[in-house]
């Protein structure tokens, strides 16, 4: 078992997900993606990971979905929303469900980079 | 009977010719389409690489650079971050020599769809050094490049380039122009000022047919520190598609400036710029107004009197002129009055009130009034 810390990203953009797989492990990380909502759920819950990056409009299941199932299911999984979304009602939404930061894309990379490693340590 | 044999079996093989030769063509095009996202998918690798450890990668060949997937994979890397990432990016695409290459085709005698990937190229990318170029290009013969190149300079937020584009605006084509106008409302409040000088300049001249859209633009900027110089124009105007427009213009950026020249045009011979002017006035919001605006309420014109009466809905202490206009001696204000009070809920609340044994005279007299006038079932 590697002592490298495990970083989950689920997005349905091959851009971010791609971007963020290279620059994570560059930073050392270990880092494994999800392509849609289910996915991301499934792998939340069976595998072990220190930190999630979300995105919240996926096939499958939404962003804010995922994070109420891993609440109901008592999985206490650190979690980033990576999200265009401009309804700030709602980035309050991700922060009540268990959120514990919200980034708005367009990102600043160096930016969401620190705040994984902030939010890792 | 052997002729005919012949021609069905001509047709036929005719037919199954070019069946196969279709079918070939789009398996060479699948072909093409998945070699091309597959070497996107290696370019956004490299770029990513190239972002997250700015020393890696260090040489790009020239058969990189001009690659159309690798241009894709720039735009779409450039549309997913912001900030520093965005001039690592920027230092990449100056070493791939992309902006000028891309410059040179647009520049070249391709047609036109490999001239307007070119421009959309530029125009996504958004770097500074293809403002020149894009500028040169407003002057295009082919008005879908004229637009990526407004739209190029937009993006990069290059300011001179809004006096460029304000220069051709009369001279172009209604599609080109109503297209400029989304442009150079993307600039936002830097644009306000030369729109309205443009406006200033343009609006008692002959040659105007852009000042109507350059005064909704405007408008919609909100930049309300322009209200009192367009507020101005309005003792100048000849034009009523222009008129109509700056007072438009004046409902969401004129302010109290605009009071004085729009009690004027209330006054006007024009039936549209009178309807104008009442949604204007609204739009404002001074109750000073309200009195002027019941006048109107007796106006000939139907647009008028509906204008006036939806204005004084908004305004303070409005909805007190419309229940005083249910007595008025004029058919046409009683029924756009009770129209109004009908849409702002007047009504359902007059009703509640009536069941509750709450109403007040005025609330009887506006239900009465909406059953005198409701059409017979039929």
């Amino acid at each position: 078992m590697s002592d490298k810390k495990r970083i989950l990203i689920a997005d349905d953009s091959e851009v971010v997900t791609t971007l963020l797989v290279t620059a994570l492990e560059v930073q050392g990380f270990e880092v494994a993606v999800a392509r849609n909502g289910q996915e991301a759920f499934e792998m939340g819950k069976d595998e072990d990971f220190d930190l999630a990056i979300l995105d919240q409009l996926m096939p499958g299941l939404l962003g804010n979905e995922i994070l109420k199932r891993w609440q109901e299911e008592e999985i206490a999984l650190p979690t980033i929303v990576l999200s265009g979304v401009e309804d700030d009602e709602l980035v309050v939404k991700f922060l009540q469900i268990g959120a514990v930061d919200f980034v708005r894309k367009p990102f600043r990379l160096a930016e969401l980079i620190a705040r994984v490693n902030m939010h890792i340590r | 009977m052997q002729a005919s044999v012949i021609a069905v079996a001509v047709v036929f093989i005719v037919a199954a010719a070019l069946l196969v030769a279709v079918v070939t063509l789009k398996w060479v095009h699948r072909r093409r389409v998945k070699r091309s996202n597959s070497r996107r998918a290696q370019y956004i690798r490299l770029i990513s690489q190239h972002l997250a450890d700015p020393g890696s990668v260090t040489t790009l060949t020239q058969r990189q650079s001009e690659d159309d997937a690798f241009i894709d994979a720039v735009i779409d890397v450039r549309n997913t971050v912001v900030g520093s990432s965005v001039d690592r990016l920027d230092g990449l695409v100056d070493r791939a020599g992309l902006i000028s290459l891309q410059s040179a085709r647009l520049r070249s005698r391709f047609p036109l769809g490999r001239r307007l990937r070119a421009v959309v190229s530029l125009a996504e990318i958004g770097d500074i050094s293809a403002a020149d170029v894009l500028i040169e290009h407003l002057s295009d013969h082919e008005p879908e490049v004229r637009i990526q190149c407004a739209r190029g300079l937009a993006r990069m937020h290059h300011t001179p380039a809004i006096d460029e584009i304000l220069e051709r605006f009369n001279q172009e084509t209604p599609w080109v122009r109503s297209r400029y106008a989304d442009t150079l409302q993307s600039f936002g409040k830097t644009a306000a000022w030369p729109l309205a000088a443009f406006i200033r300049v343009n609006h008692a001249h002959a040659d105007n047919v852009g000042v109507p859209e350059a005064a909704r633009v405007l408008g919609k900027i909100g930049e309300r520190e322009v209200g009192p110089e367009i507020a101005e124009l309005l003792y100048t105007v000849k034009d009523i598609e222009v008129g109509v427009a700056i007072i438009e213009c004046l409902g969401d950026i004129g302010g109290h400036a605009a009071l004085r020249p729009l009690r004027r045009t209330f006054m006007s011979d024009e039936w549209r710029l009178r309807a104008k002017t009442a949604t204007a006035l609204g739009e404002i919001g001074d109750p000073s107004v309200s009195p002027m605006l019941y006048m109107g309420l007796s106006d000939p014109s139907w647009w008028m009197r509906r204008n006036c009466a939806a204005s004084l809905a908004k305004l303070p202490g409005g909805i007190d002129f419309l229940y005083d206009a249910l007595e008025s001696t004029d058919k046409y204000a009683r029924d756009s009055a009770a129209e109004s009070l009908a849409d702002t809920g007047e009504l359902i609340e007059s009703r509640v009130r009536a069941e509750e044994g709450s109403a007040e005279p005025r609330h009887l007299r506006l239900i009465a009034h909406m059953q005198r006038t409701a059409p017979v079932p039929s």
